[in-house]
């Protein structure tokens, strides 16, 4: 762990170790011990963000936005579903977490989500951003 | 709520994918994640107007009006600065902080390296401190 690497992940990663990579996580935390006074300044800086984006927080499911997708579910399943007892279960237990999951997303997205105008700024990273959500890549089968 | 449209929309690309889905070839919350995502993005591009919903005012009981408001001041001003940031520092935030999607499934999803995801959440937490200069985050006192 080098103090360039530290400071990196950090400025990355928050202050909180939890956030930081799993592989580094030790090794960094290795180096803070180590060099106290200057982890400490960095640590502090990235602490005040990590306060400010720990406000903002989405509410959970609702239970009718369950209801919804449960409803949405298609009548008819294939043989395998029905043999499986177990996914089907699972998948209604799972729709409170997996909807938090997407819903939570879609809220960040439309709540946080700034003027029109910002989805058309240039990126330095153009390549990739033709291979997510922008893109329209086909790996979601969004075509079906 | 158009987030909870979205949401739905999910899981009918869920039902939809589930027989045909191979435990092994693909994670699905990242799978899962990419759908979300693109839903997203497909309504954000129709749409022109701002689309920085407003939270509804919930009142909490608990908490007197002047320390309601400046609660809600708080959370505004932080939703604002979020909201600010380019789309692609905004995108690796909320995969990375808020989903909690490791460092390398957040890069896979967004189609770039590690070292551009670490660079774009480094600037986005730059320019939130930017935004939120000299106002501290204070203290819930809801």
């Amino acid at each position: 762990m080098t103090p360039e690497r530290f400071h990196t992940i950090v400025e990355a990663y928050g202050a909180d170790p939890r956030r930081w990579p799993e592989q580094e996580r030790a090794d960094a935390q290795a180096w803070a011990a180590a060099h106290r006074a200057e982890a400490d300044a960095v640590l502090a800086e990235s602490a005040a963000i990590d306060a400010w984006l720990a406000r903002d927080q989405v509410a959970p499911p609702a239970r009718e936005l369950q209801r919804r997708i449960v409803e949405s579910a298609p009548v008819r399943r294939p043989s395998w579903f029905r043999q499986h007892v177990w996914w089907s279960g699972a998948a209604i237990a799972g729709v409170g977490l997996t909807g938090g999951l997407a819903g939570a997303l879609a809220v960040s997205f439309f709540v946080l989500t700034g003027a029109a105008s910002s989805m058309h700024e240039p990126s330095v990273h153009e390549s990739s951003y033709l291979t997510t959500g922008f893109g329209g890549s086909p790996d979601d089968w969004s075509d079906e | 709520m158009e987030a909870e449209d979205v949401a739905q929309e999910a899981f009918v690309r869920i039902w939809k994918q589930a027989p045909r889905w191979r435990e092994g070839e693909a994670k699905f919350d990242t799978w899962l994640h990419r759908v979300a995502l693109n839903l997203c993005y497909d309504r954000l591009r129709g749409q022109r107007e701002e689309p920085v919903a407003e939270l509804p005012d919930e009142a909490d009981p608990a908490a007197s009006p002047d320390v309601r408001i400046e609660n809600e001041a708080r959370d505004a001003r932080i939703r604002e600065a979020l909201s600010a940031l380019p789309a692609r520092q905004r995108e690796a935030l909320v995969l990375n902080y808020y989903q909690e999607l490791s460092n390398v499934d957040a890069a896979a999803l967004m189609g770039i390296t590690v070292d551009a995801l670490e660079s774009l959440l480094a600037r986005a937490r730059r320019n939130l401190r930017t935004q939120l200069a000299g106002i501290g985050p204070g203290e819930d006192k809801s």
